[in-house]
């Protein structure tokens, strides 16, 4: 039997910086996800052979990765360096405050750069040599982690975790602890996953990717939508601001690529978050779907949810509007929780829509989808991330005292 | 400082396999093989099957330091620098050449697939983790099972690391299982800033880390030359001395 968890600590999710397919900003993005904007997600004709894919992907320039780092440089960390590049002053702030032995970074990817590699790797087929760009510790998952940490000469833990999509809620839950253990006094913590080959010919290959735009929870979806995006925190022990409140996970026991048909495993993730932050499912004010628009995924949820809520909140998924970034999507959706906390005004906050052809599936447990123009009382809000291999992390976020 | 205690551990390398070999090893250490891979026949036929030679080193080092009744009632790390790279190197090939990808080979690919078997195979479903930190993979490892044993201090954490290196050196794992309580050696860890590059070491850190344990030197220090790793054995006040089996080992 468990034993109740300890009290969780402050943990302030200080500082955030996005990028994904609706914009390269937090300012941008918020105004185009609270629309439910989908004008952003383009066709992708060459990444899977005899096929054309929707696609969220980030369009434009990224900086250049500086040359002392060149074996760091691939798409990947460039993103990523965009993202420190928006929360450069508030980091170096903090990093002055607490000395730079006292911070960590822990990073969530599922791809790393693996889209460089796939270049590289095609140079190689076709010359017989790599392509002289091309550095191992590109492809490594720990390269981003340690990119992170060389670029802001940072001497706390610096390491990567890999659970497929559940990597970026597990990097936050990580992150918690180390404040807690005082391995550390502040923690850059996120994730970031880049469109490649290999995950979409992957996916491809499981028969789960949509011809159309993603459609969760309707009766005629078919699969997902792929994206790629970086979302990262500053994460602190201060009491205000927007808090991590909880933490749930749970593995499956069940199958590499598919969930438990009956959503134990997120049941567990979603009562476990709520057990660590000590609130009833009445308190939730929103849930974030993980919501990817494959058959398996959406029933187990909705089921999970129905049975995990005696009442549930309103809820959607945002995949339809970035599309499913698979490694960053547990860091990306705790993030627009972030955003809808932080545009909160007079202690109610927009929802973000559930985008969909309004088809709800009759044979799904009916759960409530919040709709464009929807306002709530603020609250504590979920966010759950389901990952291959069945690895689930659940998160809660909720503003602290003032 | 945190400390832990480890309760157990298990290694594995071509031609040692159970802690006898490891002492006699650690007595005279020699380099490790990276040829051929353990035989998991503790695995169901059809499972076995499914597993590369890094998923039958992880297997066989976690299921070696956890007896069967605690393999479902601990929550795991899978710490690999270098993870399934031999795996995936092959899909990269499949795919500059436009061929199709086989859907169980992409999804034993991924960094997490030895902790999916893990689960399956031990029929776990507590919280587990999956890391890599270039050269400091085996310390942040050690850094992930702390922060497990935060989250819930009454359970064990079991944390498996585990390499095969591209350029086909040294194939190994290590299992350790590490709690809050319980009999075993108590061990002191922290971190520190090192401005100095890193000292060569003559074997991988968890290799450094299990002839520390072996031998009987006070304190092991690892770094990459960013961050300094101190291990030390301290007394373990918290043991349940009622409990007096010794501690266990692979």
């Amino acid at each position: 039997m468990m034993s109740d968890p300890p009290t969780p600590p402050p943990c302030s999710l200080t500082a955030l910086a996005m990028l994904n397919a609706l914009g390269r900003s937090c300012d941008e993005i918020w105004p185009r996800l609270v629309s439910g904007d989908q004008g952003y997600l383009t066709i992708r004709d060459e990444l899977v052979p005899d096929r054309s894919v929707w696609v969220g992907e980030i369009p434009g320039p990224l900086p250049a990765i500086p040359e002392s780092f060149r074996r760091f440089a691939c798409r990947n960390n460039a993103l990523t360096l965009a993202a420190l590049e928006q929360i450069h002053d508030t980091i170096t702030d903090v990093v002055a405050a607490v000395g730079r032995d006292r911070v960590a970074v822990v990073m969530g990817s599922s791809t790393s750069g693996v889209s460089d590699a796939e270049g590289a790797i095609r140079h190689h087929v076709e010359t017989g040599s790599l392509a002289p760009s091309f550095h191992y510790e590109q492809l490594e998952f720990g390269g981003l982690s340690r990119f992170v940490a060389e670029l802001l000469d940072l001497r706390g833990p610096a390491y990567t975790l890999s659970t497929a999509c559940s990597s970026g809620a597990r990097a936050l839950a990580s992150a918690r602890s180390l404040l807690s253990l005082g391995l550390a006094d502040a923690v850059i913590a996120g994730a970031t996953d880049t469109l490649c080959g290999l995950t979409t010919n992957g996916f491809s290959a499981l028969q789960v990717i949509s011809d159309e735009i993603t459609n969760p929870c309707s009766r005629n979806r078919k699969g997902l939508t792929l994206g790629e995006g970086t979302a990262l925190f500053l994460v602190t022990r201060e009491t205000g601001g927007i808090q991590l409140r909880g933490v749930g996970e749970s593995s499956e026991a069940h199958h590499m690529s598919a969930p438990d048909p009956d959503g134990l495993g997120a049941e567990t993730a979603m009562r476990t978050a709520m057990r660590d932050a000590s609130l009833t499912p009445d308190a939730i004010a929103y849930l974030n779907l993980h919501g990817t628009g494959t058959a398996l995924n959406d029933a187990m949820e909705c089921s999970a949810i129905a049975r995990t809520f005696p009442s549930p909140p309103p809820c959607s998924s945002t995949k339809p509007l970035v599309g499913h970034t698979l490694g960053a999507a547990g860091a990306l959706e705790a993030g627009f929780c972030w955003l809808m906390l932080d545009a909160q005004e007079n202690d109610e906050i927009a929802l973000i829509p559930h985008v969909y052809d309004g088809d709800f599936d009759p044979e799904l447990a009916a759960i409530p989808l919040a709709t464009k123009g929807m306002r709530r009382p603020t609250g504590p809000l979920m966010s759950n991330s389901f990952g291959f291999g069945g690895n689930n992390c659940c998160l809660i976020l909720e503003r602290g005292p003032a | 400082m945190n400390t832990a205690v480890l309760r157990s551990w298990a290694a594995w390398s071509p031609g040692r396999e159970d802690e006898a070999a490891w002492r006699a090893w650690a007595a005279h250490p020699e380099a490790l093989e990276h040829e051929g891979r353990p035989e998991v026949a503790f695995l169901p036929a059809l499972l076995r099957r499914r597993c590369s030679t890094l998923t039958r080193i992880m297997l066989a080092a976690g299921f070696g330091c956890c007896e069967a009744a605690d393999r479902a009632e601990v929550r795991t790390v899978f710490a690999s620098r270098h993870g399934n790279i031999n795996e995936s190197i092959s899909l990269f090939e499949r795919l500059s050449k436009r061929q199709p990808l086989s859907p169980a080979r992409f999804s034993h690919t991924v960094h997490n697939a030895q902790a999916g078997l893990y689960s399956i195979a031990a029929e776990n479903r507590l919280p587990s983790s999956s890391i890599a930190a270039q050269d400091d993979t085996f310390a942040c490892g050690f850094v992930e099972a702390l922060a497990h044993l935060q989250r819930e201090p009454e359970r064990a954490v079991l944390l498996v690391m585990a390499d095969i290196p591209l350029d086909a050196t040294a194939a190994y794992g290590m299992g350790l299982l590490l709690a809050n309580d319980g009999d075993g050696q108590a061990i002191a860890f922290s971190s520190s800033a090192s401005n100095a590059p890193a000292e060569p070491k003559a074997w991988p850190d968890a290799i450094e880390f299990l002839r520390w344990l072996i031998t009987d030197e006070p304190q092991l220090q690892l770094g990459s030359g960013r961050v300094r790793w101190s291990w030390n054995r301290v007394e373990n006040r918290g043991a349940q001395r009622a409990a007096s089996a010794p501690p266990r080992t692979a």
